[in-house]
């Protein structure tokens, strides 16, 4: 009973009174968003309870995930440094909240395999919070005498002043693994043909849809999409996190489902079998 | 407590800036828009701060300790240190210390148009190489994926050269019924046959096309084809895929705002 109350009539009763207030205490234009939102929260919110539960989450296995860990051991066995780079934005980018968690966890297997790590940053801010979590991860493996300070340094603003930098490390260190995971723009194959020149285990992940194809083609592998936000949950492998990546998948079937009721009924309204265009719910933010 | 005090702004501050974009509530939404972003620049105008002071720590170190390639650390540390004094204390020009940094005649500005830019726009340049490397390895036939990778990547590029309008519609028919037995060639056990095949399809088809009246189709003009391979199943591709970063940047918040996604904070 408490489950229904949780998950059916709080979203109900969000909705209801996000519609039907009578004062005008929500800005118009952003329903459709607000729908979305709280719909994704509810689901993801119960696939974590569920998952807290005991229930078990079957994870398709992502080959990039895998890989880091293969990559790391490659690196120590070749005694070379393992070479990150979190993208060139600042932290009100989500990509690089991403790819910083999943630095958090490339520098616990660095500690464990007590493999030499770099890390170039382009945004001081981000710097002093990859330190945090770099050292964080050191301690947590219990060994915070492998951490130094200077294995995570700013190199410069600049975009392309920092794709010269990084590739000048890489150039010099040959790092066994390269690791790019943030937010990127420009300089993406600059980096990754750099890094497929030295012959590297490259892995990708970003959010920026533009730069997803030239790592494709220079990267062996790369977490695309929603993959490179589930990376750190994945990672982690604790239940709640996992269970938050299912709810994510199934609100991803309700997308597909939505696409095909939306293709039928507008083809349905293009031969004037029906007369309701649906596609018209969904132009709210376009028109204002 | 450090650590708990932290979760805690970050879960009030993320809920936060989310109800701000739903609610209609002019001192939230100032914060939101305005005050929140300043916040930010300050502490990020704070970091740049540690940004120098680890940049002069770390190449200072090199030198010291004589470490492997410490020369270039050399060159880092002299072109911050000459636009350090460019930028704060030699001006070289008539206007007053500030605005002389977007002067034309100032030292600061002759450094910025002459090395600063140059250079920026050489790594720009670099990229058109880059571009061409990966798109050889790209378009290596090596499976059916990579193959049709190959065709239409080639129909992009000549479709968009101006070339590519000249391109009569037989001509493109023929490319396509080439394209079409190179993909079944391994089909054939006898290649004479295959070659038979192809050679009576060169000659009959255009004709049956041209008797039938169907050459004014669109997709015998390779323009129109690359426009349509970049409208229809380029954009579907990359819609998909911003779909599943839509519903993945709303997951990750989710999850750091509901204090889950701790690793951020050393977790």
């Amino acid at each position: 009973m408490n489950q229904y109350v949780k998950y059916i009539f709080f979203p109900t009763v969000i909705l209801l009174v996000y519609f039907f207030f009578p004062f005008s205490i929500f800005l118009s234009g952003n329903e459709t968003t607000f729908i979305c939102v709280v719909l994704l929260c509810f689901v993801v919110e119960y696939f974590i309870e569920k998952a807290k539960n005991g229930e078990e989450i079957y994870m398709r296995p992502i080959a990039a995930i895998k890989a880091m860990e293969e990559a790391v051991g490659r690196a120590t066995e070749m005694g070379k440094p393992v070479l990150y780079v979190p993208g060139i934005s600042s932290l009100d980018q989500i990509d690089t909240i991403s790819g910083l968690t999943i630095l958090g966890h490339v520098a616990g297997m660095t500690a464990e395999y007590d493999a030499s790590l770099h890390v170039p940053v382009c945004v001081p801010i981000v710097m002093e919070t990859a330190k945090e979590t770099c050292k964080e991860s050191y301690l947590k493996k219990g060994r915070p005498d492998l951490y130094r300070d200077d294995m995570v340094h700013y190199v410069t603003d600049d975009q392309f002043a920092y794709a010269a930098g990084v590739n000048g490390i890489m150039l010099r260190e040959k790092p066994a693994a390269v690791f790019f995971q943030g937010k990127f723009y420009a300089e993406s194959l600059i980096l990754a043909e750099t890094g497929n020149s030295i012959g590297a285990i490259q892995i990708a992940g970003t959010g920026s849809s533009s730069q997803i194809p030239f790592f494709v083609t220079a990267c062996d592998y790369t977490l695309i999409g929603e993959e490179f936000y589930a990376a750190s949950a994945y990672l982690s492998g604790s239940p709640e996190m996992l269970g938050s990546i299912k709810g994510q998948d199934y609100v991803k079937v309700g997308c597909m489902m939505l696409i095909l009721i939306v293709f039928i009924s507008s083809i349905l309204n293009g031969y004037g079998i029906i007369d309701f265009d649906i596609v018209s719910l969904f132009r709210t933010n376009i028109i204002k | 407590m450090k650590r708990q005090l932290a979760y805690f702004l970050v879960i009030f501050i993320g809920f936060l800036t989310l109800l701000g974009h739903f609610i209609n509530y002019s001192p939230l939404n100032n914060f939101i828009d305005n005050d929140a972003t300043q916040w930010f620049d300050i502490i990020s105008g704070f970091a740049a701060f540690l940004g120098v002071i680890n940049l002069l720590q770390l190449h200072l170190n090199k030198i010291a300790n004589k470490r492997d390639n410490w020369r270039y650390s050399i060159i880092t540390l002299a072109g911050f240190t000459i636009m350090i004094i460019f930028g704060f204390i030699y001006n070289g020009s008539s206007v007053a210390m500030g605005p002389h940094l977007k002067e034309d005649g100032s030292a600061f500005y002759w450094m910025f148009q002459n090395i600063y830019l140059p250079l920026g726009a050489t790594m720009f340049a670099l990229l058109a190489f880059f571009v061409a490397s990966a798109s050889y390895r790209a378009f290596k036939i090596r499976n059916f994926e990579a193959t049709l990778l190959l065709i239409s990547g080639v129909f992009l590029m000549i479709g968009r050269v101006p070339i590519g309008q000249l391109i009569p519609w037989w001509m493109a028919l023929e490319i396509y019924i080439c394209l079409f037995f190179a993909l079944i060639a391994n089909r054939f056990e006898e290649k004479k046959k295959m070659l038979f095949s192809l050679v009576i399809c060169i000659i009959v088809l255009p004709l049956i096309t041209y008797f039938l009246n169907l050459h004014n189709l669109s997709i015998f003009k390779i323009p129109e084809l690359q426009e349509w391979i970049m409208d229809v199943p380029a954009t579907a591709g990359s819609r998909a895929i911003m779909i599943g970063i839509a519903l993945g940047t709303i997951a990750q918040s989710y999850r750091i705002i509901t204090g889950r996604e701790r690793s951020i904070l050393g977790d």
